[in-house]
């Protein structure tokens, strides 16, 4: 027979433990008062959508029939050492893709890595990245994408084991990485640079290959864009310091050209690892911008 | 059947012979073909430099790096033997799960290099170029690891 005090130990401990754990994962998002009111620029949000490379992980599974390959469709497999992810559709089909959503709902998205039901992204989204992004920016970001032809693409749900408790417990995780901040600080640059630094590093987000992560999969900031472990398993993902010590680009104009063009120049090893659909999207940045980005990556040599 | 042990010892010594024998051929298709494709990567730098404007355009030095552009591509082409991925290569197991898509990628390529051989003038050179580039960029998408060190 078993005895009062076991059975409520038997009892209570998952009890409370399961409770703790809804408490500590549980969802912060913005509120709608939070977004202010603004008059979206759809220049500007096409800017952002191309300098994030949105496409190059939202496009549709390669040779999809139906699907139109220049929109975020979404669908095309991600895969990474943990499983395998399934990008959201995000042009704005009412059903399947974002239509319905609010700003407050596309704003906790990209800032606060939830989906309009509370739930939380994994982070193999970037919401990392895009939390620094200006909220002036992420409505403009928000009004491009409505404007674009909506497709209907249902999402489906990561292959990751357990995957309903890890997306919960992605709330964990999120508590600790919120805490630091987005990007090292530089030097107090020229108006350029310090916009160069916002692109590269906020709706940019190159730290989430090119820069290695601590035991935690957070960001290790001490080793910032110093290169690591290719996402998808195999490989790696070079140093940009190190492409600059080796004089790869032999300033502004030369890397602006790299960016824009990649190996259709010759630039070498612009195309594999993904790099490919990240420089074709970069290549629609417009020039000054650019400059901007390559001002800043050249100050990291 | 049994084998006597002389033959099982000659089988397994034919064995090893042919094992390592392959696996050389396997070693020199990857430094063979890595060597064609870092003579392509030579060969791109004057046309990048002309379509740069850091240098003049000049048919003769297109055609010539055209021309070895497209003989390169050719002998690499057949420099893939299945089982040739892995250790220092980069090539991605598509090249052999998918030979139709991979083939077809080698074959645009070629048509390109050989259609930037017999470009006279300036303004046939920069769209020329950009579908050489272009289906590097593509193939290397599709078709190559990212970097290993």
């Amino acid at each position: 027979m078993i005895r009062r005090r076991t059975l409520a130990a038997i009892v209570l401990v998952p009890a409370i433990a399961a409770v703790a754990f809804g408490w500590l994962t549980r969802p912060d998002p913005l509120p709608a008062s939070a977004i202010l009111k603004h008059e979206a620029d759809l220049r500007s949000g096409e800017t952002l959508y191309r300098a994030g490379s949105c496409l190059a992980c939202h496009r549709p599974p390669q040779g999809a029939s139906g699907l139109d390959p220049a929109l975020p469709s979404g669908g095309r497999p991600f895969p990474t050492p943990v499983g395998v992810f399934y990008p959201q559709n995000i042009t704005p089909d009412a059903e399947t893709g974002i239509g319905r959503w609010s700003e407050a709902d596309f704003v906790n998205a990209m800032a606060r890595g939830l989906a309009p039901d509370g739930r939380h992204y994994f982070p193999a989204f970037p919401y990392m990245s895009y939390r620094a992004m200006r909220l002036s920016d992420l409505l403009d970001l928000r009004a491009y994408l409505m404007s674009l032809v909506p497709v209907s693409s249902p999402t489906r749900e990561a292959d990751v084991p357990l995957v309903a408790l890890a997306r919960r417990g992605v709330g964990l995780w999120k508590r600790l990485a919120f805490r630091q901040r987005p990007w090292p600080p530089g030097a107090d640059g020229s108006p350029s640079w310090q916009r160069g630094a916002y692109l590269v590093n906020a709706p940019g987000h190159c730290g989430e290959c090119h820069t290695p992560k601590n035991w935690l999969m957070i960001e290790d900031l001490g080793r910032h864009l110093a290169g690591g472990p290719h996402p998808a398993g195999e490989g790696k993902v070079p140093s940009l310091h190190g492409l600059l010590a080796r004089k790869k680009y032999a300033g502004v104009d030369d890397l602006v050209l790299a960016l824009q063009n990649g190996e259709t120049l010759g630039y070498k090893n612009l195309s594999s690892g993904g790099m490919a659909a990240i420089q074709e999207s970069l290549s629609h940045v417009p020039e000054a911008e650019l400059r901007a980005m390559a001002e800043y990556l050249l100050s990291l040599e | 059947m049994r084998l006597s042990k002389p033959a099982v010892a000659s089988l397994v010594v034919a064995g090893l012979v042919l094992g390592t024998s392959l696996a050389v051929v396997y070693a020199d298709a990857y430094q063979d073909r890595h060597m064609l494709m870092e003579g392509i990567n030579d060969a791109m730098k004057p046309l990048g430099a002309i379509a740069k404007k850091q240098a003049p355009f000049d048919a003769g030095v297109v055609k010539a790096s055209a021309t070895t552009i497209a003989e390169n591509l050719k002998k690499a082409h057949e420099l893939f033997p299945a089982g040739s991925d892995g250790g220092e290569s980069r090539a991605k197991p598509e090249i052999w799960t998918d030979r139709e898509g991979f083939d077809k990628q080698m074959k645009d390529a070629q048509a390109a290099a050989v259609a930037l051989q017999s470009v006279k003038d300036e303004a046939g050179f920069l769209p020329a170029l950009r579908t050489l580039g272009g289906s590097c960029k593509s193939c290397h998408d599709m078709y190559r690891l990212p970097e290993k060190k």
